[in-house]
């Protein structure tokens, strides 16, 4: 456990100078994604939440009229995510065919998703759906933010394929591979890891605009502490295993991950404790106070959301602890 | 030294955060909930209701059915009151938006003040659940209300529950002739901290308290009307009176879902109960989209205003479908053919003896032709 931070526990401590630069730019790329995943998610869930709404209360046209005219944002969630994808062709990389692969799908698909989006909102316009290319709502300039936005990764598609098919070949990437790629059991891993990760996403969203829609007076300081402090959880848990738990090197994890695990539930559960002691204090403060950064809360007196988000650092500590322990006999 | 300085930079940010200033006692404040209006016979009130501006919305397509509503509301009064006549005051109970931003909040504001300097009216703005769903902080929504020339709108740092409690005197000199009791009716609360569910929240006991002391003010004698967004149990012991006692209370309109009032004896208002025998004569609510439905209860009238606008959900009235509550609707309005219950409620204060007319508009965007119907209660 000690020094956890030391270099050398690290896998760049092992790259050359080329190799180094080349890790740092996707970790940087993967954080700045990250970090436009958490404010597109967020609106995507707006769009979403409104949409269930309107289905649930029996308005299926209602639904229909929203959901189309709101397409874009959904696209626009869909090319960033998949743009993290790409960058874990570079991420975790067994061998270069499969990298090579990955960055030719994942390429397409978000080279897909743009152009389904750009000629969806110029369709959109022509036909009088949108009453101009800069109708407004949700933001001054909708839709041409959002054709903007799908412009910016078909320049990224178009680049990965370039990679792929020419730039590698002048200059590979030469980076390890960083993490376990699990094959047992995958598709519940990956389940369970695009859940915990949409969670955070939410939370990461959540807890900066949370730092400014939240009410912190009228009586209601202690729910607006602990709902953001879950929130910043929930936020470093994900961001914490991808960019440090996984770029140590193996044996350096396996010996890590049961106190960290340990430490994770220990955090998780003071959190998940003071929310609900906040909660008894601020028995409404869920509708006073979080309403805008809790999820779906469209429909009003469902709480059942808000705690699965409240206890998912919970379950995933409790999961890293048992691996951990199983680790640690091996 | 270092940790130190930390510890009181945190300790500072907390208090600046959470501080809540001077928390007043509304009772020694009454007159900062009030505002007044010139009283005259034919004092027209337009209630607008769920608007629900959300993600999704296009608001410059909802604005032109907002223009649409105010038109036909101005012409209508017009037609049938004489030239001169107007819209004095627009009540929006509730839910103008959800899932909204700050864009949609500064647009509607803006609209509105455009709106009323077209008209000639002033806005009241009340709180509904949903309002309190969006990607602004509830006391910049505040502020924004608060901005408008032409607004209405009291949210004091009291030990009042809710935002928007306020009073609007109605008055002719020096003397009232209404009173309009303006409630937030909340949001929605816990019952324990690990509820699953949660219960909608219902006008607390301290803001009846709160209404007396402002209808005192202005003496027992002046007519009232409340408007508030969550329909409190009033509602559906009528329905059940009339429907499962065999009551024959006066009563119009449409009731195509539950009211959505909390629903719990336990936290059951007492607004009402309090408020009729201090001469309120009618209470306007909205939140169930799918319901306008009034009736009059222990000498009230309390009724749910028509929705505006076709936000989020509404009924759509098949003149086919056998549904007894829907026929039980069309038979009151008389309407003959589909149309959706979207639209606007206007109430005309006759005089200052309590009697008023209300009726429901209700308006539907059409290619051939908008479908537009005045239904009187």
């Amino acid at each position: 456990m000690k020094n956890l931070f030391n270099k050398e526990n690290f896998l760049f401590h092992e790259l050359d100078r080329n190799q180094r630069k080349q890790s740092l730019i996707v970790a940087i790329a993967l954080i700045v994604l990250y970090i436009m995943a958490g404010f597109t998610f967020m609106n995507m869930l707006y769009c979403f939440a409104d949409a269930v709404g309107s289905i649930v209360s029996g308005s299926a046209d209602v639904m229909i009229k929203d959901l189309t005219r709101s397409i874009p944002f959904f696209l626009s969630l869909f090319m960033t995510l998949w743009t993290v994808l790409l960058l874990h062709a570079f991420y975790r990389n067994v061998n270069e065919e499969r990298r090579q692969r990955s960055l030719k799908k994942n390429a397409i698909a978000i080279l897909a998703f743009a152009g389904v989006n750009i000629l969806y909102i110029l369709g959109g316009t022509i036909s009088g759906k949108y009453l101009s290319l800069v109708e407004g709502s949700p933001s001054p300039l909708f839709p041409l933010d959002a054709l903007l936005y799908s412009l910016l990764f078909v320049a990224i598609g178009v680049f990965a394929l370039i990679y792929a098919k020419k730039l590698q070949v002048k200059y590979p990437y030469a980076v390890p591979s960083r993490g376990p790629i699990v094959t047992r059991a995958r598709f519940f891993y990956c389940l369970g890891v695009t859940f915990w990760m949409l969670v955070s996403l939410f939370c990461f969203g959540g807890f900066w605009m949370g730092l400014f829609i939240i009410d912190f007076k009228h009586g209601y300081a202690a729910y607006s502490i602990a709902l953001l402090f879950v929130y910043f959880v929930n936020m470093l848990f994900f961001p914490f295993w991808e960019l440090y738990y996984n770029e140590l090197k193996e044996e350096k994890r396996k010996e890590v991950l049961f106190p960290l695990a340990l430490i994770a539930l220990g955090v998780s559960l003071v959190s998940t404790i003071f929310y609900f002691v906040a909660l008894g204090l601020n028995l409404d403060g869920p509708a006073n106070v979080g309403f805008g950064v809790l999820p779906v809360a469209f429909a009003a007196n469902v709480n059942i959301a808000t705690l699965l988000v409240v206890l998912t650092p919970v379950i995933v500590s409790i999961i890293a602890v048992v691996k951990g322990a199983k680790m640690r006999r091996r | 030294m270092k940790s130190k300085s930390l510890i009181m930079l945190f300790s500072t940010a907390v208090l600046t955060l959470t501080s809540c200033g001077q928390v007043k006692n509304y009772a020694d404040h009454l007159e900062d909930y009030v505002y007044t209006m010139q009283y005259h016979n034919n004092f027209n009130i337009l209630q607008l209701t769920d608007i629900h501006w959300n993600y999704n919305t296009s608001t410059k397509a909802s604005r032109t059915y907002l223009d649409k509503v105010l038109k036909q509301a101005n012409d209508h009064i017009v037609a049938t009151q004489g030239a001169g006549a107007k819209i004095d005051l627009v009540e929006l109970t509730g839910d103008q938006f959800m899932l909204a931003n700050a864009y949609h909040v500064e647009s509607f504001v803006s609209y509105f003040e455009e709106q009323a300097e077209n008209y000639g009216f002033k806005y009241a703005i009340i709180w509904g659940n949903h309002d309190h769903h969006g990607l602004y902080n509830p006391n910049w929504l505040s502020q924004k209300f608060k901005s408008g020339k032409h607004a209405i709108y009291s949210d004091e740092n009291d030990n009042l529950y809710g935002r928007s409690n306020f009073v609007i005197d109605l008055v002719d000199g020096n003397n009232a002739k209404w009173q309009i009791a303006n409630l937030d009716s909340g949001a929605s609360f816990s019952e324990t901290a690990i509820s699953p569910f949660r219960d909608y929240d219902y006008i607390r006991p301290e803001q009846t308290q709160w209404w007396l002391l402002q209808h005192n003010r202005v003496g027992d004698a002046v007519p009232a009307i409340a408007y508030y967004h969550i329909p409190q149990d009033e509602n559906l012991k009528a329905w059940n009176a009339i429907h499962n006692d065999g009551a024959t209370n006066k009563h119009k309109f449409f009731k195509l879902e539950e009211f959505a009032d909390n629903g719990n004896e336990k936290y059951q208002s007492d607004f009402i109960d309090v408020a009729k025998d201090h001469n309120l004569k009618a209470a306007f609510m909205g939140h169930a989209h799918n319901v306008d439905w009034t009736v009059e209860y222990e000498g009230v009238v309390i009724g749910l205003g028509v929705k505006t606008g076709p936000e989020l959900y509404f009924a759509h009235i098949d003149v086919n479908d056998q549904d007894p509550a829907l026929q039980e609707g069309l038979a009151s309005v008389g309407i003959n053919e589909n149309f959706d219950l979207i639209g606007a409620s206007l109430v005309t204060l006759k005089d200052d003896a309590g009697t008023f007319d209300l009726e429901h508009l209700y308006l539907n965007e059409r290619t051939s032709g908008d479908f537009v119907r005045w239904v009187k209660w």
